[in-house]
């Protein structure tokens, strides 16, 4: 995986390159795709979470003060 | 890099910008604790936590997308010929300056020992686009959902934002050189768009519960700490430095970029490659700073909310042309603009029964379209672009700022890809019963159950004997 093992031979190259975090020129792809699939993913799972959160609060018919009763001391 | 010179160039620039995109981190620390100050104490958390997790969703974006349009969408498509390859299409060729360079999978997306600009110019391109989002987020607190104001978010901070940068900031963009279009620290293509798409959004998303009376009078909602307002905006001014900072090219020899044989001469720039000093502009953004303020706290009579938002708004509005206004125009036009964008406000609120909870609209979009609009009469004449004066493309392809040019500029960013932009996503997401929260959420407060949890465990600890 390691794109450079020695620096001073990557260093005097004739041209030195520019890319030098692991998997440098055969990996970028696939880390975008797991990317996107996680920003997508992030997504479905807060919006479920979140559904459930607003219907469960809703079902529960809480006046506009009630929540000053749970106002804490600490 | 070999020569000295050069390396201290390029590492200075380096430097410089990853300075900008830490000031402007302060915008958005700012902004979150204003956010947190005018929300009512039942709907706290989730005010923050809203406005936080845009940082990571219109990051992430920014890295897939959002950069890539900016390169991608200078002509339009199909508006202008570029510069660089005379084509009206989109730029992906293999120029120096194409979209493809900056697609996410490429070496220069990444730590690269040949590329020390491109991560740093990203980065404070992102830092605008989180200011971007989170200028939509004070305008609609407390009654929309994360889920929509994620997407909301990504909307504005990684795909409209960056088609107006494009447009209207990039080089190469067709609005400077068909409207000669001038905004050199973003009254549009930050301000006015983000006001705008707010304004869209909150059309379809409704006011808060109580904000109107029966007969439509509208109640006010204050700021539940303004200690905590007052520092968010204080938070956001010193950012504020940052992002006028972040919008030049700090040290650039324009005599061979213009093609002026014989000719050196060291400068900043603004972000159309003309000459400008930081000097000069942190002149004109304390002037236009302190305009806005003495406006805002006439006009306001002392109230210390608007009177600081005045501040802000004063800076957006002469924020077009602060890179060349004198200081007291400067500060008249922050002036101006200030007492535009409060009338207007009320108006506005009064006439359609908008509830911006923040003032959002107001400063950032109506001052910042007035400023677009006076730019073009005091900067009438001059170059759009340093590109237009020289021979190092091929001569006057750039219209000079004009009124008429700023006006459609104006309209552009407010309206074409702020309002209606924002207004159809929110429709869309209305539509899916995904834009606001239940109306029983809304009166018992979007942070009940953490309020019930933490009194449980205050309870159980309190009573606790080891």
């Amino acid at each position: 995986m390691a794109t450079v093992t020695n620096w001073i031979d990557h260093l005097s190259a004739k041209e030195v390159a520019g890319a030098v975090y692991p998997g440098a020129g055969s990996s970028e792809t696939l880390l975008v795709i797991i990317g996107i699939v996680l920003w997508i993913g992030w997504h479905v799972l807060t919006n479920n979470s979140e559904s459930e959160e607003l219907s469960r609060l809703a079902r529960k018919k809480r006046g506009a003060n009630d929540h000053k009763s749970n106002i804490t001391d600490w | 890099m070999t020569d000295q010179l050069g390396a201290l160039t390029t590492i200075f620039t380096e430097f410089y910008y990853w300075i900008t995109v830490v000031l402007m981190f302060l915008i958005h620390v700012g902004f979150c604790m204003y956010e947190v100050g005018a929300s009512r104490y039942k709907h706290h958390q989730h005010t923050l936590m809203k406005n936080t997790m845009l940082i990571p969703l219109v990051t992430v974006t920014w890295f897939f997308f959002g950069w890539w349009i900016y390169w991608a969408f200078p002509t339009g498509p199909g508006l202008a010929p570029s510069i660089m390859n005379e084509s009206a299409a989109l730029i992906t060729d293999e120029s120096t300056f194409s979209a493809k360079w900056y697609l996410p999978n490429t070496e220069f997306m990444a730590v690269n020992l040949q590329d020390h600009i491109s991560g740093v110019f990203w980065a404070a391109f992102l830092l605008f686009s989180w200011t971007a989002a989170s200028i939509v987020s004070g305008a609609i607190i407390e009654r929309i959902t994360t889920f929509a104001f994620g997407i909301l978010a990504i909307a504005i901070g990684s795909v409209f934002w960056t088609i107006d940068a494009a447009w209207g900031w990039h080089f190469d963009g067709w609005m400077l050189k068909l409207l000669g279009y001038h905004d050199a620290y973003a009254s549009g293509v930050i301000h006015a768009i983000a006001g705008g798409f707010a304004l869209g959004v909150l059309m379809v998303l409704g006011p808060r519960i109580g904000k109107f009376s029966s007969s439509g009078e509208p109640r006010n909602i204050g700021p539940r700490n303004p200690w905590l307002v007052t520092i968010g905006l204080f938070l956001i001014y010193t950012g504020f430095w940052g992002f006028y900072a972040a919008c030049n090219i700090p040290i650039f020899d324009l005599g061979p970029e213009y093609g002026m044989e014989g000719v050196t001469f060291w400068t900043a720039t603004n972000i159309y490659v003309t000459p400008t000093t930081l000097s000069g502009i942190t002149m004109n953004f304390l002037m236009s700073l302190s305009g806005g303020l003495l406006a805002g706290y006439v006009i306001a009579k002392g109230d210390p909310f608007w009177t600081y938002s005045s501040g802000l708004a004063g800076v957006i509005c002469a924020s077009a042309g602060n890179d060349l206004y004198h200081p007291i125009q400067a500060m008249i036009i922050g002036m101006i603009g200030v007492v535009i964008a409060y009338k207007l406000h009320y108006w506005v609120e009064r006439k359609f029964k908008i509830d911006d909870a923040v003032g959002a609209v107001a400063v950032h979009g109506y001052a910042g379209v007035v400023g677009l609009i006076i730019c073009g009469f005091v900067l009438n004449g001059y170059p759009s672009s340093g590109y237009s004066v020289g021979a190092m493309w091929d001569g006057s392809t750039y219209a000079s700022i004009n009124p008429l040019g700023q006006f459609i500029g104006a309209i552009i960013m407010f309206l074409v890809l702020g309002l209606i932009p924002g207004y159809v996503l929110a429709k869309i997401l209305n539509g899916m019963g995904k834009l606001r929260i239940p109306r029983d959420v809304e009166i018992a407060g979007l942070d009940y159950e953490m309020m019930e949890s933490a009194k449980s465990d205050e309870k159980a600890v309190s009573s606790a004997t080891r």
